[in-house]
Formats: C-alpha cells, structure tokens, sequence
C-alpha cells in the first residue's frame, strides 16, 4: 500500500510536463511561393505571439522542414486544438540557380540555393508520410492546374490525409478562387491572405471540422 | 547493367569489386545506368563535365541524399527522379519521387542503393 503510494507520487514528480503534448501534425504543403511560411507565421503570431519561419519574395526561401510544437487554437465555442505545426519546402519540378541569379543573388549563393531547394524537395515529400493533416497553399493568382499541384493533391487524396486547400494572397486583384475550387473540388477551399490575416478566422474554423 | 564512376567515368558491371569496395580512382559513388540509356549514348552522361562540375555534382549529390561526405562504402545512385542537368541546375520527377519511398535502401554487404532514379542527361538542347 505504502510503496503503490510512494510509486505513484514519484511518478507525478517525474512525469514530463509536457508527456500530453499533441502529436497531431499539421503540414503545410505546396509549391513555391505560395505562401506557406506566411500563413505558418500567421498562425504563430496569431496564437504564439510570435514568427516561425523566415519569408522572402525569392522562391525556396524555406529549404528545411520547420516544426513548431504546441500550436493550440480556440474557436468561437471555445473549444481548443493542438497540433504541431509543419512549415515544408517548395515542391518543385525545376530548379534553376539562375532563376535565383535574376533576383539578385551572386553565382555561389545561387547554386548554394537550387542544391537545398532540391533536398527540400525530397525532405518534404519524405516527411508527408509522418502527416495527420495538411494544408496545401496555393497562391491563388496562379493557375491552379500544375503538374506540382496536381501531383500533391493526387498523392494526399491517394493516402487519406485529410486536406484543406487555402488560396493565398486572395487580397491581389489577380486572385481568382473559385478557379481553384473548380480545379479541386473534393476538398474544402479558403480563400485567404496569410500576409494580412484576410479571412483567417474561416481557415481556422476550417482547421477545426479537417484535423482530427 | 553497367555501374558508372562519377569521378572518372569507368564502367562496372554488377557485383563488381569495384562496386562492392569502391572504384581504384578513390570515389564511392556510382551512377546506376538502365541498358536502354547505355545504348543511347553513354558519353551524354557524365563526360560532357569537366572535372571540376564532377566534382561538384558529386558533393552536391551526397548532400541532397544526406550521405555522409566521407563514405564508408560505396553508393549507387540509380537517378530516375533527380535529373542534374549541371550543377546548380535539376529537374525533379515528382509523381516518381511520390512513390519512391525510402529514397535510400540499405541492401546486404554494405551496400547502398540510393532510389532516386533514371538519367543522369545532359540538358537536352532545344
């Protein structure tokens, strides 16, 4: 009796405060460009109070898988969600030091890039696997129906994960969601603006009825 | 199906010793070549290089697979899915990538298969 209860308080004071952290893990997937470590820095800030990745207008400025632990939302109900956040590299099918050149970069910077925009590549198809959910940015200016796109949405749909579609920079005049609806309608579309928080509140909401 | 040697461009055939303790040029990383590209043309693949992009190419390779710069033995990199058409410069075959999984596969004897695949091009003029 004495040593079950001896047990149990040494296992209250060893136990890892943070042992009920979540292990559901959101990605956020999609080409270049689109917006996704601008919606991760939304969300942090949103609810962390701070940034998580850095953000650039030259495409793969994220090249390594970048996790945020802890992320908890509320709703209007009240009711809270936990998840890990996933911020992944641009899926691409070429990459070209001398697109990067263009945008200023020297030779050896370039080349530098285009080699870890590759791994990125390889590292964020690696790492769907490990994937509860995931949102897939797409930049909502763009026509939708690319090879990138196309082949992400298949393989997600191919392996169950459920997935929200957001359609970024929704607040340039150039965007156009209900083409991205129309090219993916199996699954739901928020039209969004990660950069000035346009219409987060849906994509929340929407996190909260697709991550489970 | 032959083996090529990235740094200096010989050939092996499968179970090779060479490929088994790598090439007598010191390198321990091999292009896996399917027979229908050897018939093609062999030398588009990595002769049109010179010694000092091999070299690169090489690096670059083992860093974006994550193998270790110094290997303990050797590696064959069968490239369907990354095609590096110079340094700084690749094209990725996504719905192969997709379905390829784990990109290196640990076989008997040491030795590493590495499945990113096919080709190894030069960029095909247009």
């Amino acid at each position: 009796m004495v040593k079950s209860l001896l047990r149990s308080i040494l296992q209250k004071l060893t136990a890892n405060p943070f042992s009920r952290k979540s292990h559901v893990k959101l990605g956020l997937y999609g080409p270049p460009n689109g917006g996704k470590s601008t919606l991760a820095n939304r969300i942090c800030t949103d609810w962390l109070g701070e940034e998580m990745s850095s953000v650039s207008h030259i495409a793969h400025e994220t090249r390594e898988i970048v996790i945020k632990e802890q992320v908890t939302i509320k709703n209007k109900r009240g009711k809270e969600l936990t998840f890990s956040l996933v911020d992944t590299p641009g899926i691409a099918t070429k990459i070209d030091y001398e697109e990067f050149l263009r945008k200023g970069l020297n030779k050896v910077e370039a080349k530098k890039r285009a080699k870890e925009a590759t791994k990125g590549v390889i590292d964020s198809i690696k790492w769907l696997d490990n994937m509860d959910s995931v949102v897939v940015v797409l930049d909502a200016t763009i026509d939708p129906y690319s090879q990138v796109n196309i082949t992400i949405i298949g393989n997600l749909q191919a392996r169950n994960i459920p997935v929200i579609i957001a359609a970024n920079k929704v607040d340039l005049r150039k965007a156009n969601t209900d083409l991205i609806n129309a090219a993916f309608p199996q699954y739901p579309v928020i039209g969004i603006s990660a950069k000035y928080g346009k219409n987060v509140e849906d994509f929340y909401e929407q996190i909260f009825k697709v991550v489970k | 199906m032959p083996h090529q040697c990235v740094r200096c461009n010989n050939f092996y055939e499968d179970g090779s010793q060479e490929i088994l303790k790598g090439c007598p040029c010191g390198a321990k990383l091999f292009f896996y070549i399917k027979k229908q590209q050897l018939d093609k043309s062999t030398k588009e693949f990595i002769t049109n290089f010179t010694d000092e992009e091999k070299q690169q190419i090489e690096h670059d390779i083992k860093e974006i697979l994550h193998v270790k710069e110094e290997l303990d033995n050797p590696v064959v990199l069968d490239l369907e899915s990354i095609r590096v058409l110079q340094p700084g410069k690749y094209e990725l075959d996504l719905v192969h990538l997709f379905k390829k999984d784990p990109l290196i596969i640990k076989l008997d004897e040491g030795k590493y298969m590495i499945d990113l695949p096919q080709a190894f091009k030069k960029e095909e003029k247009k």
